[in-house]
C-alpha cells in the first residue's frame, strides 16, 4: 500500500490551521574534480573531502566511481544524489549488458546519464558530474554535465565547488590559451598528472570544500588504475 | 495545474515498490519512446523547482546552462543559420565550445537558445520521431510537421519551467523553411528570426544588411557578422561562430570561426575600408 | 543581481623580487550590455603607488577623484610623496566613513615605500584592509583570479617575469568571466620607473 494512503499520513480531523511544510531536500557537500583527456588515455581526478557548510563531514569521502573498465564518473554537488545516480547508472549499464550482450562504451554511457538526468528536470539530481574515459577508438573523452542533463564531449574540465578556481589555470595549461606560439604537441600522462596535481593543491589553499586527499584514475585501454595523492588537511 | 503533473509524470511517492522507475524491466527504447518525468513529493512541486533552479532565489543551488545568440534567415539561396558558443552560469562561463546548432538530420536544423537540455533531448527526441515518420510514410518529414511535433512535444510541460527558443529550419518539397518554435507554445513560421540574450544586437546588424537577393557569400558573411557584433557586446554570447546554410540537398557547414580573431579581422577591413575612402577623396 | 556586478571588471596586483604589479581589464558593463572597452580602474596616486578600483563605475569615479584630491593635499601639506601605507590607510578611512551606506568598491593598493619594499593591499567595501606578501586580487572575476595566482605565482619573480605572470592570470581569469575583459592594461612598478602595457585580449 502506498504510504500516502495509509491513516497515518492523513491529516486528523480536527486540525484545522493549514501547515506550513517545507522540502528541502539538497545540501551541498562540496568537492572538486577534474578531467582531462590525453591522447589514448584520460585522468579522472577528485578531492575525497566531504563537507556540510563549515562542518567536515569525511576526510575520505571517495565520490568518483567505477564504472566500467573504460570509465570513471565522478559527481560535485549533494553527495547522496551522487550515490544514487551511480547506482541507477550501474543498474541500467547491467541491463544494457544482459540485453545486448556487450559492456556499454562510454560514448553510449554518456548519452544514457544525460537521459538519466534529464528524467528529473522537475526534481533535478544535485549532481554535477563529468565523465571520463576512453573510447571505442582508444581515445581519451572527457564528457561534462550540467544538473539537468545538458552535455559536451571536450578534452579538458573541472567541476565542483573549486571549479572556478581550477578552470582557468587548465584553460591555459591544458588548452594553453593566451599562449603565443605554444606547442600543440599532446600532453603526456606525466605532464597531465603534474598538471592535475598542481591544480588541486592551489585550490585546495583557498576553498574550504576542497582537500584531505586527491583521488586519481588513470584509465587506459588496458583498464583503470587508481592512485593517491595527499592534500592540505587544513 | 497538478492534474498536468499527474498526467504527465510518475511521482516519486506515488510508486510504492518503485521509487525510481528502476527496478525489474526498465528498457531504454520503451522508457525513452514515452518519456516520463519524476517529480518532487512536494506541496508544490513547480513553485519548488523554481525556487533551486531560479539564479535570483535564496536557494539557488542547481545551475542550469543560459545566454545565447542564434539566428537563421531565409534568401533567394536557402537558409542561414548562424550561433554563437557560450555556457553562462551566473557570471561564469561554463563553456566556450557549445554546439548550439543540432543536426536532426541531413536535411532539418534546430537550434538551441534557454535551456541547454532542454534543447538538446527534445530536439533529440523530435529527430528520433522524424526517422519513425520517415519510416512509417516512406518520404521526408516537412519542416512544418516537424516543428509542430517538436511545439506539441513540449507544450503539455508549459508552465513547469522548461526554457527553449529554437528554430526549426530545412528543406523540404515546399522549399526552405524556418519555424520559431518555444515552450511557451509559440510555433511562427518567418523569413528572418534571432533569439537569445544578444539577439538585440544581432537584429540591428541583421537588419541593415539583409536583402532577399544576397549571394550564399554574402549571407553567410552576414550571418557571421551579425553573430560576432552581439557575441562582442552581449556579455552572456561569445566563444566562437557556427555556420549553416540550407539548400536543396540538405545543410552545409560552413565551418566554426573564433570570435577572437574576428574581431582583429573586422578591425584590419575597417582600417583598409578607411584608408580606401582617404585615397579616394 | 548584487550591485557590486552592475559594471564589472576585475583588479589583481602581485609582488616581485624589488617590485610590483597591478593589474586590471577594461570593460565598463550594464549588467550583461557592453558598454566601454576602454575603461579606467587603476588610478596613479604617487610615482611609485597605484590604486586598483573595481565595483560600481560611479563609486570608481568619486572616489578615485576624491583620492586624487586628499593624496595632492598630502603633498602639499607634507612636501613629500604619499606613501602606498598610508593610501591604504587613507582609503581605508574613507571607506569605514560611509559604514552603513557603502561606497560598492573593494580597492586595490599596489607600491614601492621610499626604501623601495614592494606593497600590496586589497580592501573589503568598508575599507577592512588584506596586507599581503604575494598577491591580491577582487572584482567579479576574483575567484578565477585566485586559482590563477595561486598556482602560477612564486617569490621573488623580476620585472619581466612578474609582467608574463600577472598578465596570464589577468587573460586567463578574466576569459572565463562574462563581466570582465575587453582588453587589460598592466602596469610594473620598479623602483625606477613605471612600465604601462595594455594587452591585447578577447573581445566578448
Amino acid at each position: 500500500m502506498n504510504f500516502l494512503d495509509s491513516p497515518l499520513s492523513k491529516p486528523a480531523p480536527y486540525v484545522v490551521a493549514p501547515i506550513e511544510h517545507r522540502f528541502d531536500p539538497y545540501e551541498d557537500n562540496g568537492g572538486t574534480s577534474v578531467a582531462i583527456a590525453g591522447e589514448d588515455f584520460c585522468v579522472v581526478a577528485s578531492d575525497t573531502r566531504q563537507s556540510n557548510g563549515y562542518m567536515i563531514n569525511s576526510r575520505y569521502a571517495p565520490k568518483a566511481y567505477k564504472m566500467s573498465s573504460t570509465a570513471v564518473l565522478s559527481c560535485n554537488g549533494f553527495h547522496a544524489d551522487g550515490v544514487t545516480l551511480k547506482k541507477v547508472l550501474e543498474q541500467r549499464m547491467k541491463m544494457y549488458k544482459y540485453s545486448h550482450d556487450k559492456d556499454m562504451s562510454v560514448t553510449a554511457l554518456a548519452q544514457m546519464l544525460s537521459n538519466t538526468l534529464y528524467q528529473r528536470r522537475f526534481f533535478p539530481y544535485y549532481a554535477f558530474c563529468l565523465l571520463g574515459g576512453v573510447d571505442a577508438d582508444g581515445k581519451g573523452a572527457v564528457y561534462c554535465y550540467d544538473s539537468v542533463g545538458s552535455f559536451e564531449r571536450e578534452n579538458y574540465r573541472t567541476s565542483g565547488s573549486a571549479s572556478a578556481l581550477i578552470q582557468p589555470f587548465l584553460d591555459n595549461q591544458v588548452g594553453r590559451k593566451n599562449q603565443q606560439n605554444a606547442s600543440t604537441a599532446p600532453l603526456t600522462l606525466e605532464a597531465v598528472l603534474r598538471i592535475t596535481k598542481d591544480a588541486f593543491t592551489s585550490a585546495t589553499e583557498r576553498d574550504i570544500h576542497t582537500g584531505d586527499n586527491l583521488q586519481i584514475f588513470v584509465i587506459t585501454r588496458d583498464g583503470v588504475e587508481e592512485q593517491n595523492f595527499p592534500l592540505k588537511k587544513d | 495545474m497538478n492534474s498536468l503533473v499527474q498526467k504527465y509524470s510518475k511521482s516519486s511517492t506515488a510508486h510504492d515498490d518503485d521509487v525510481l522507475g528502476v527496478h525489474g524491466k526498465w528498457d531504454a527504447s520503451l522508457d525513452l519512446a514515452f518519456p516520463t518525468f519524476d517529480i518532487p513529493g512536494a506541496q508544490n512541486p513547480l513553485s519548488f523547482l523554481r525556487n533551486v533552479t531560479d539564479e535570483a532565489s535564496s536557494d539557488y543551488k542547481i545551475k542550469i546552462q543560459h545566454g545565447t545568440t542564434t539566428l537563421a534567415f531565409k534568401f533567394q539561396g536557402g537558409i542561414i543559420v548562424a550561433v554563437d558558443s557560450r555556457a553562462t552560469m551566473g557570471n561564469y562561463i561554463g563553456s566556450q565550445t557549445v554546439k548550439k546548432v543540432i543536426e536532426i538530420n541531413p536535411y532539418l536544423l534546430g537550434t538551441m537558445a534557454g535551456g541547454a537540455a532542454d534543447c538538446s533531448y527534445w530536439e533529440r527526441e523530435l529527430g528520433r520521431r522524424c526517422r519513425l515518420y520517415e519510416l512509417t510514410n516512406k518520404e521526408r518529414i516537412s519542416v512544418a510537421a516537424a516543428s509542430k511535433l517538436l511545439a506539441n512535444l513540449v507544450l503539455p510541460y508549459k508552465g513547469m519551467g522548461l526554457s527553449m527558443g529554437t528554430m526549426v529550419t530545412g528543406w523540404d518539397k515546399s522549399g526552405p523553411n524556418l519555424y520559431y518554435v518555444d515552450s511557451d507554445g509559440s510555433r511562427i513560421k518567418g523569413d528572418l528570426f534571432s533569439v537569445g540574450s544578444g539577439s538585440t544586437f544581432a537584429y540591428g546588424v541583421l537588419d541593415s544588411g539583409y536583402r532577399n537577393d544576397l549571394t550564399v557569400e554574402e549571407a553567410l558573411e552576414l550571418g557571421k557578422r551579425s553573430i560576432f557584433h552581439a557575441a562582442h557586446r552581449d556579455a552572456m554570447s561569445g566563444g566562437s561562430v557556427n555556420l549553416y546554410h540550407i539548400h536543396e540537398e540538405g545543410w552545409t557547414y560552413h565551418g566554426n570561426h573564433d570570435v577572437a580573431a574576428l574581431f582583429w579581422e573586422y578591425q584590419d577591413l575597417k582600417a583598409e575600408e578607411r584608408a580606401a575612402a582617404v585615397g579616394k577623396q | 543581481m548584487s550591485i557590486m556586478e552592475y559594471n564589472g571588471g576585475s583588479v589583481v596586483a602581485m609582488v616581485g623580487k624589488g617590485c610590483v604589479a597591478i593589474a586590471s581589464d577594461k570593460r565598463l558593463g550594464q549588467q550583461f550590455m557592453t558598454v566601454s572597452t576602454n575603461f579606467q580602474k587603476i588610478f596613479p596616486a604617487s610615482e611609485k603607488t597605484y590604486i586598483g578600483l573595481p565595483g560600481l563605475a560611479t563609486d570608481v569615479l568619486t572616489l578615485s577623484e576624491r583620492f586624487r584630491f586628499n593624496i595632492n593635499m598630502y603633498k602639499m601639506e607634507e612636501e613629500r610623496d604619499i606613501e602606498p601605507k598610508t593610501v591604504a590607510h587613507m582609503i581605508s578611512s574613507t571607506l569605514y566613513q560611509r559604514r552603513f551606506g557603502p561606497y560598492f568598491v573593494e580597492p586595490v593598493v599596489a607600491g614601492l615605500s621610499k626604501d623601495n619594499t614592494p606593497f600590496i593591499c586589497a580592501m573589503d567595501l568598508i575599507g577592512c584592509i588584506n596586507f599581503a606578501k604575494d598577491f591580491v586580487v577582487s572584482g567579479t572575476a576574483s575567484q578565477n583570479l585566485y586559482g590563477m595566482c595561486e598556482s602560477l605565482w612564486e617569490p621573488d619573480l623580476e620585472p619581466e617575469d612578474l609582467f608574463e605572470t600577472i598578465s596570464q592570470a589577468l587573460l586567463n581569469a578574466q576569459d572565463r568571466d562574462a563581466l570582465s575583459g575587453w582588453g587589460a592594461v598592466v602596469h610594473i612598478i620598479t623602483p625606477d620607473k613605471v612600465i604601462t602595457r595594455s594587452l591585447k585580449s578577447r573581445q566578448d
